[in-house]
């Protein structure tokens, strides 16, 4: 069964969870730096999720001269080959969408890979506003966040 | 006019011939680059113009050529007359009307000009009689010295492209293939690499486009063979890489030439251009519908490059770097397409075994080892030259019987063959069979048949060192072992001839030696210790003197050796002539004596001293002396 | 798919692939300077080398050989750790530790090997570069040759041509940071990079003044791969931004 990341933007409530699982999947120091998925917060309980599309015909691909961004057939992600990346940051330059991200204080590129087809961040969510969900769901719209009853987030 | 049938080219040998046959006398003059260096030139004018201006050319049918090498290097200038098969040796240009005059026209002969035996003081006038030429049976170096390299019909004339024509026009590519797999040719070049396997192995590798190249980069030092047989018979190379090609089916081929070579050069396109102009290469070669065309890349002074990846990268127009070999280039050579790379010995041989056929050239030589091969004869040897002789001779009869022995009769210390990856080879086993194997099992290698004679005043210590010095300057630098190794072994080296060795240093030699065997990339890293190996397996006593008594027992080793006159020198005066420092003193008739403090200990005293009353001993005992 | 053995375990890998593949994938670590993984195996530091026997030889003959540029065949029998190879690995660290003596990689690659001190005579000039090419090949990879090695044998060093800053030098830093040992130098900001002596103008967000790449890398780039200039010339957080605005634009507001 095919999944696919499905962000649905008026259900975001800005809570910021996502980013918190997202950086402490990927190193156990939780350096906001390393989240590949960014809330921008628009308002209060506002936020839109900013995550790498996994273009069908991705940018960065196109310009890594080391073939270090690579399709991973299973997950329909494209991951990132560490051992062949070069540091030239052209991708983190040609995202047009700003997703390639370079961490400093590791000297490294770093993107979403969708965790190897179990996003980290999904759990988390509160209000679904991130799902990992079979293709033939993408297409539906979705459901309204009632947020007259939204509970404080635990 | 060009030739474009079999017939057309019986009728341009036949012509050949004739003309050839027309000149009832000749007069060869030896043009290789030594007697060219020695006035050869200068020569071979004097005799035109005596000729032209006597016109004996039209009279007699006298002709003059200007050959290639004739080998007897230490000889020259040589000039040759046929058909008297006399020779002359270290002709002057001014000696030329004398010889006119008396040889020619008189038909007497010179006694000065011939050669006279070192072994019984006998003066020789016949070429075929002199031991350095009677004992050779010269295959790729057949029509050296026969011919006039620029001119074709002469080439042809001595069965030039028969070969060819008969594989072109009575044999399919496959059958030329098994005619080289019978004469068991190996590849002259060093490796000895089987040629008819080599040769299969690139047929069959996929693709359309192939190529044949000829390795002329020769960077042993010593060796000069390649260069006489590109200087001496260029078409002897080109057609046996025409008949290459056809059994490979490849259509396009280089020579790669050291730019240190440039009467090779000049000789090798000029037969380029007048092979194309007769249709001997090119499209439809004699009109057999075969297409081949070759072209000449200069090297650009890199020992390196000779080897053969590295070749084909220079050739490529890129840095000349080995790459690792586990894929073979007969499948993925020069620009990554099949390809065959062969030392120009082994393709001169080539037209000869396709015209004699591969048995004829099989019943030479060993059992492993077939045919003949060039070997350049050099050192402290009296007749230095250029020989070729089968396979399976002695180094006894080599050296002996050919060279005429050690020069001044010095003890024979031993001869090193195989230039910087070979070894040397001691006195007990001079009656060794020169082949592929049995030299390689003696612990040096046949390389590419450089043979330099060592005497007594040779250090085997330095030998090594003048060795690993050479390929410290040509290594490439690709790879650790060979690029770092060979700086290491070279200071340890030094340190050794300078008398500063300590013990323990034989051993750290011979741990790098091991790493450098196992560890480079290439065969120059590889086979860089084996004159280190072979020195310390037959000469370790001098490395231990030089180590623990801080001795050169050779007395070559300059930091460590001192000079002394012996009292049984009768005053001739002869060395504070040769001195540079004016460190000996002395009149006539008395004892002379080297002052310590100016000698450099550079053994010219010694050389020159008529009664041997000069000998060497460690400078360390001066210091000794002193203190007492 | 071949099937070989390395120390003893089996294990099937892909076509062509090289032994130093194989040996991963059968747990075995094997030691390597100048490979690369996004770059072609050059075989040059002869630190990866591994005893091979081939199914067709006798089952005691090896050849000694780089395991990063030999390809795999079936049968085929690899052992890392024999004598030999760790011998003459042993030597090439030491040949090493004598060039670069105070090059942490190198002190610590030739510890693990239990050469604590050089055997040779060490260089008496510093220098960090192991001449492992890597820097020249990501150069040449990307399609710039900017750098090349020089010279040859001893003298052989990495340079610009003609000891001058490189003309065709794009800035990318590729070189500096493929680099085991740190060797090259290099000072960048959202202003200007510096490297082999050549200044670079940054390619910066025109609001937050952001550069990640210089404008040469861009322009080289852009050309190569035919990703429009204009993907480059804002940074990620203001690409970031304008995705959220046009998200925010389209969706249904309550």
């Amino acid at each position: 069964m095919k999944m696919i990341y499905k962000v649905s933007v008026e259900r975001c409530i800005a809570c910021g969870k996502c980013e918190l699982a997202c950086a402490f999947a990927h190193g156990s120091e939780g350096r906001p730096s390393k989240s590949r998925i960014n809330i921008h917060r628009r308002g209060p309980e506002l936020g839109t999720p900013v995550v790498c599309f996994q273009c069908d015909d991705a940018a960065c691909v196109t310009v890594c001269p080391t073939h270090a961004l690579v399709r991973n057939e299973e997950t329909a992600a494209i991951d990132m080959v560490r051992s062949r990346c070069i540091s030239c940051r052209m991708c983190v330059a040609g995202c047009p969408f700003g997703n390639m991200l370079w961490d400093e204080a590791y000297n490294c590129v770093q993107k979403c890979d969708l965790c190897g087809g179990e996003p980290r961040c999904v759990p988390f969510c509160p209000t679904g506003a991130i799902a990992w969900v079979p293709i033939e769901e993408a297409v539906l719209p979705p459901e309204p966040l009632d947020r007259e009853s939204l509970e404080a987030v635990p | 006019m060009r030739i474009e049938s079999s017939d057309q080219f019986k009728a341009y040998h036949a012509e050949a011939r004739t003309r050839d046959e027309g000149l009832t006398r000749k007069i060869l003059v030896c043009c290789g680059t030594g007697c060219l260096a020695t006035g050869a030139k200068e020569v071979a004018e004097a005799f035109v113009h005596e000729i032209e201006d006597r016109k004996l050319d039209v009279e007699v049918g006298l002709g003059v050529k200007s050959t290639g090498c004739h080998g007897f290097c230490e000889r020259g200038p040589l000039v040759a007359f046929l058909p008297e098969g006399l020779l002359y040796t270290k002709v002057k240009a001014k000696k030329v009307p004398e010889i006119i005059e008396k040889t020619i026209i008189g038909r007497e002969l010179i006694p000065g000009l011939l050669y006279k035996n070192p072994v019984n003081k006998e003066r020789i006038a016949a070429y075929d009689e002199i031991p350095f030429y009677k004992n050779q049976v010269r295959v790729a170096m057949r029509n050296i010295g026969r011919i006039d390299p620029t001119d074709l019909m002469d080439a042809v004339a001595h069965d030039a492209y028969a070969g060819l024509a008969k594989a072109l026009f009575e044999m399919t590519p496959d059958e030329v293939l098994d005619e080289v797999e019978t004469s068991g040719q190996r590849g002259r070049g060093g490796a000895g690499f089987n040629t008819a396997r080599k040769w299969r192995s690139c047929k069959s590798a996929p693709g359309d486009r192939r190529f044949v190249l000829c390795n002329g980069d020769e960077g042993d030092p010593g060796a000069f063979k390649d260069r006489s047989i590109m200087e001496g018979d260029p078409h002897s190379v080109l057609e046996g890489m025409i008949i290459g090609a056809y059994a490979l089916g490849a259509h396009e081929g280089y020579i790669y030439v050291r730019d240190e070579y440039p009467l090779a050069v000049v000789n090798l396109q000029l037969a380029i251009i007048e092979a194309r102009k007769v249709g001997l290469l090119g499209e439809n070669i004699m009109g057999s519908g075969f297409d081949f065309d070759i072209q000449i890349s200069r090297g650009g002074g890199a020992f390196v490059c000779g080897e053969s990846s590295a070749l084909m990268r220079s050739l490529a127009g890129m840095t000349g770097e080995p790459r690792a070999k586990y894929v073979h280039s007969t499948a993925k050579g020069l620009f990554d397409l099949p390809t065959v790379l062969n030392n120009v010995e082994t393709w001169a041989g080539i037209g000869a075994i396709v015209h004699h056929g591969g048995a004829w050239f099989a019943a030479m030589g060993t059992d492993k080892s077939k045919g003949t091969k060039a070997f350049s004869l050099v050192g402290k040897v009296k007749n230095t030259g250029l020989i070729e002789l089968p396979m399976g001779t002695t180094l006894r009869h080599i050296i002996y019987d050919i060279g005429g022995g050690v020069l001044k009769d010095r003890p024979f210390k031993a001869v090193q063959t195989g230039g910087p990856s070979g070894g040397c080879i001691p006195e007990e086993l001079l009656d060794l069979p020169v082949d592929y194997e049995k030299l390689t099992e003696a612990g040096s290698m046949m390389g590419s048949g450089g043979m330099i004679v060592m005497d007594d005043r040779t250090c085997m210590v330095d030998v090594a060192r003048y060795f690993i010095a050479f390929l410290t300057e040509e290594s490439c630098g690709k790879c650790t072992p060979c690029r770092e190794g060979l700086k290491q072994m070279l200071g340890l080296y030094d340190r050794l001839i300078e008398g500063r060795g300590t013990d323990g240093d034989i051993e750290k030699i011979e741990a790098l030696a091991a790493g450098m065997q196992l560890g480079s990339l290439c065969e120059l890293g590889k086979s860089a210790p084996n004159p280190v190996l072979s020195t310390l397996k037959y000469f370790r006593s001098e490395y231990e003197a030089h180590i623990k008594d801080h001795a050169c027992p050779a007395g070559i080793c300059r930091e460590i050796t001192a000079f002394e006159i012996m009292p049984d020198c009768d005053g001739c005066h002869a060395c504070p002539k040769v001195c540079p420092t004016d460190a000996i003193a002395g009149t006539k008739k008395e004892l002379h004596v080297i002052d310590h403090e100016a000698c450099i200990s550079c053994g010219a005293c010694l050389d020159v001293c008529p009664t041997d009353s000069i000998r060497t001993f460690p400078k360390i005992e001066l210091a000794a002396e002193e203190v007492v | 798919m071949p099937t070989l053995t390395v120390n003893g375990r089996k294990v099937t890998v892909g076509d062509d692939v090289y032994i130093l593949e194989a040996c991963r994938a059968a747990g075995v670590e094997v030691p390597t300077l100048c490979n690369f993984d996004g770059l072609e195996p050059w075989g040059g530091c002869r630190l990866c080398v591994v005893d091979m026997s081939l199914e067709k030889w006798d089952d005691d003959w090896f050849k000694l050989v780089t395991a990063c540029n030999h390809p795999v065949e079936e049968g085929m029998t690899v052992v890392t750790d024999s004598e030999r190879v760790l011998a003459t690995r042993r030597v090439v660290l030491d040949l090493l530790l004598a060039r670069c003596p105070d090059t942490p990689l190198i002190q610590r690659l030739a510890a693990e090997l239990g050469v604590d001190e050089t055997s040779y005579e060490k260089n008496p000039e510093h220098t960090d570069c192991i001449l492992c090419g890597l820097c020249t090949r990501v150069c040449d990879h990307i399609g710039v040759s900017a750098i090349a090695s020089t010279d040859r044998g001893w003298g052989r060093e990495i340079a610009p041509p003609f000891n001058e800053p490189p003309p065709d030098c794009i800035g990318c830093l590729a070189c500096a940071e493929v680099c085991p040992t740190d060797h090259i130098p290099f000072a960048t900001s959202n202003v200007k990079r510096t490297i082999w002596g050549k200044d670079f103008e940054m390619l910066r967000d025109p609001k937050t003044g952001e550069a990640v790449i210089t404008k040469a890398q861009a322009e080289h780039f852009a050309e190569r791969s035919g990703v429009p200039m204009t993907y480059f010339e804002t940074s990620d957080k203001s690409k970031r931004l304008e995705v959220a605005k046009t998200f925010e634009k389209l969706q249904v507001v309550k």
